[in-house]
């Protein structure tokens, strides 16, 4: 029977085979490449080898950055102190909090396409100006952003807001525009009122797609913010990746990279469990 | 007034000589509905239509497909406004839905987020708790109130207790449409307006959902518009039933062609009759929905 048919039925070992091929393959690959060009070089600091990730990796989670003034008296710390004055930590924790300020932000853009898909005046009002502001290209903004709100953290915060806002505003907008009319008509005749049918019969309903769209939007959310940190910062995950460029630090730049996805899956994980768990009615619908 | 108002309140006369002494719940004055767009020509829907209601009659609102049943209920409703024309409830007109109208639509009939027992409350909480209520003693205990109605409700309605905590999409077709009628009355409407309601279920359930619907007006005396494009349906239900149609060109707009009172019988051969008069005048070319299964209500 061919693989490639559309009725084809593959077991579940086969199904296992297949989807970690490639994760195989491409791992075997690179310390295939990465042991060659050792053996040729070995000194090459294109392709580092597993013992190097790991070296460099344990002493980002256990070292302070180089440039931190905490280095003087690492050694003699507790471990849980050293993980906390680590270079990965406080990079994880400088960008996390860029990433959670951000999230925040998003709220009120739900709220704005929300009462622009509910009341017709405030979407004539907003609908034009941000269709047109989604198609600016965020990081086209970013020389502007850092005029206006110089180069400390608003200035990234608000590449993400100028990035993002807009699709989820759009987003909103037009879930909050698919609830059947009916459920709205049904309201009223309960006694509702604007207010109480926007929230408690629209809202209530579109919370779960926005949670996933926001979801969806992560890796967007996640772009600008690098960007940002990459440019101008002194801390952060991409400002270190960025950094370490400069001195072709692949040893540390791989495990940090594999570090943001890790991250970067655990949030899309919560999210979803939380959004299953909180509406299990969408779930299930 | 048009032709076709003076032949629709003729026609109303003629079969509605108690309209004189009762002063009317619903009143439909010479209603027309055009939909248009900029720099296209205007889609008439309903012109000329006048109609009067009475407190509990059970009117079922009957037509082809597309001749403005559901737009007349619209308007009934206040979810849509006439192009000319007005509709009174009560004897004034309205901006928007309020709660003198119950409603159950076709689909989208309940709160998908919300369980059976809070889709029924919903209307007692939104109107009586508010929105931070529950932090008050005494209306966390009307909040207690309210659930036990909701599942007396749910009884009358051949539904469990056990149902009353599952979400909308864990229930059938018919059952879904009981909450939706239970969510409807627990607000005591003056007017219950079904779209449609049944229209999705089989036939089986069709029939039982008939019977429910007919014993409710009975018990409540609430004034019920039914829209169905089943004559069948029509005829079984109602009091008197209200049949739409085009008497002029296509794209006229339709008006009533029939009003029809019902006797109160279960008598196949009257029925029958009555069953025939309507397509005869709604349906000449054939095409009524009338499917057998849906029968007369039980005795």
């Amino acid at each position: 029977m061919s693989v490639l048919q559309i009725h084809a039925h593959p077991t579940r070992t086969t199904v296992w085979i297949l989807s970690w091929f490639l994760f195989a393959t491409g791992v075997v690959s690179y310390f295939w490449v990465s042991r060659d060009r050792h053996r040729d070089n070995p000194d090459d600091r294109v392709m580092p080898t597993l013992r190097q990730m790991s070296q460099a990796f344990v002493d980002a989670t256990l070292k302070p950055a180089e440039d931190d003034e905490v280095a003087t008296n690492a050694s003699e710390q507790s471990v849980a102190a050293r993980i906390r004055n680590s270079m990965l930590w406080k990079d994880t924790a400088a960008t996390g909090r860029r990433f959670l300020i951000s999230m925040a932000l998003l709220f009120p853009a739900v709220l704005l396409g929300l009462h622009m898909g509910m009341f017709p005046h405030v979407g004539a009002f907003f609908l034009r100006f941000v269709l047109f502001f989604d198609k600016i290209v965020a990081l086209s903004l970013l020389p502007i952003l850092f005029i206006a709100f110089g180069i400390d953290e608003l200035a990234k915060v608000m590449l993400i807001v100028v990035g993002v806002a807009p699709t989820i505003i759009l987003d909103s907008y037009n879930l909050t525009r698919s609830v059947p009319k009916e459920q709205i008509v049904k309201g009223f005749t309960l006694g509702a009122g604007d207010f109480s049918i926007t929230y408690r019969v629209v809202f209530k309903q579109i919370w779960p797609r926005v949670l996933n769209s926001i979801r969806l939007n992560l890796k967007a959310v996640m772009l600008f913010l690098f960007a940002g940190e990459m440019i101008a910062s002194t801390d952060g995950l991409a400002y270190r990746i960025a950094l370490l460029r400069r001195h072709m630090g692949m040893d540390t730049i791989i495990p940090y990279v594999l570090w943001v996805a890790l991250l970067l899956f655990l949030v899309d994980f919560g999210m979803r469990t939380l959004n299953r768990k909180l509406h299990p009615w969408f779930q299930e619908a | 007034m048009t032709p076709a108002a003076a032949a629709s309140k003729v026609l109303d006369n003629q079969t509605d000589p108690a309209s004189l002494n009762t002063p009317a719940l619903i009143r439909i004055q010479d209603v027309l509905v055009e939909y248009g767009q900029p720099g296209k020509p205007a889609k008439r829907i309903l012109n000329g239509v006048s109609l009067d209601i009475r407190a509990g009659e059970f009117i079922s609102i009957v037509g082809q497909t597309g001749c403005g049943k559901s737009t007349l209920l619209r308007l009934v409703l206040a979810e849509e406004m006439p192009t000319r024309g007005q509709v009174l409830v009560e004897g004034s007109p309205r901006p928007q839905p309020d709660r003198r109208c119950g409603y159950v639509p076709q689909k989208y009939s309940l709160f998908p987020d919300r369980t059976v027992l809070e889709n029924i409350t919903f209307g007692l909480e939104v109107t009586e708790i508010g929105f931070f209520g529950g932090i008050s003693p005494a209306r966390r205990l009307r909040r207690k109130e309210f659930r036990a109605e909701a599942i007396g409700y749910l009884r009358r309605m051949g539904l469990r207790e056990s149902d009353a905590s599952k979400y909308p999409h864990q229930l059938s077709g018919g059952m879904q449409q009981r909450v939706a009628i239970a969510q409807a009355l627990i607000m005591r409407p003056k007017i219950l307006l079904m779209d449609e309601a049944f229209s999705a279920l089989d036939p089986g359930t069709r029939a039982g959902m008939q019977r429910l619907i007919k014993d409710l007006w009975r018990e409540t005396g609430t004034t019920v518009l039914f829209v169905t494009h089943n004559p069948r349906e029509a005829v079984i239900l109602a009091t008197r039933v209200i049949a739409l149609g085009r008497t002029g060109a296509e794209d006229d707009g339709a008006n009533i062609v029939l009003n029809l009172s019902v006797p109160d019988t279960n008598e196949e051969s009257k029925i029958a009759s009555l069953i025939q008069r309507i397509e005869q005048t709604t349906f000449p070319g054939g095409g009524a929905e009338n499917d057998e299964v849906a029968g007369a209500p039980e005795a």
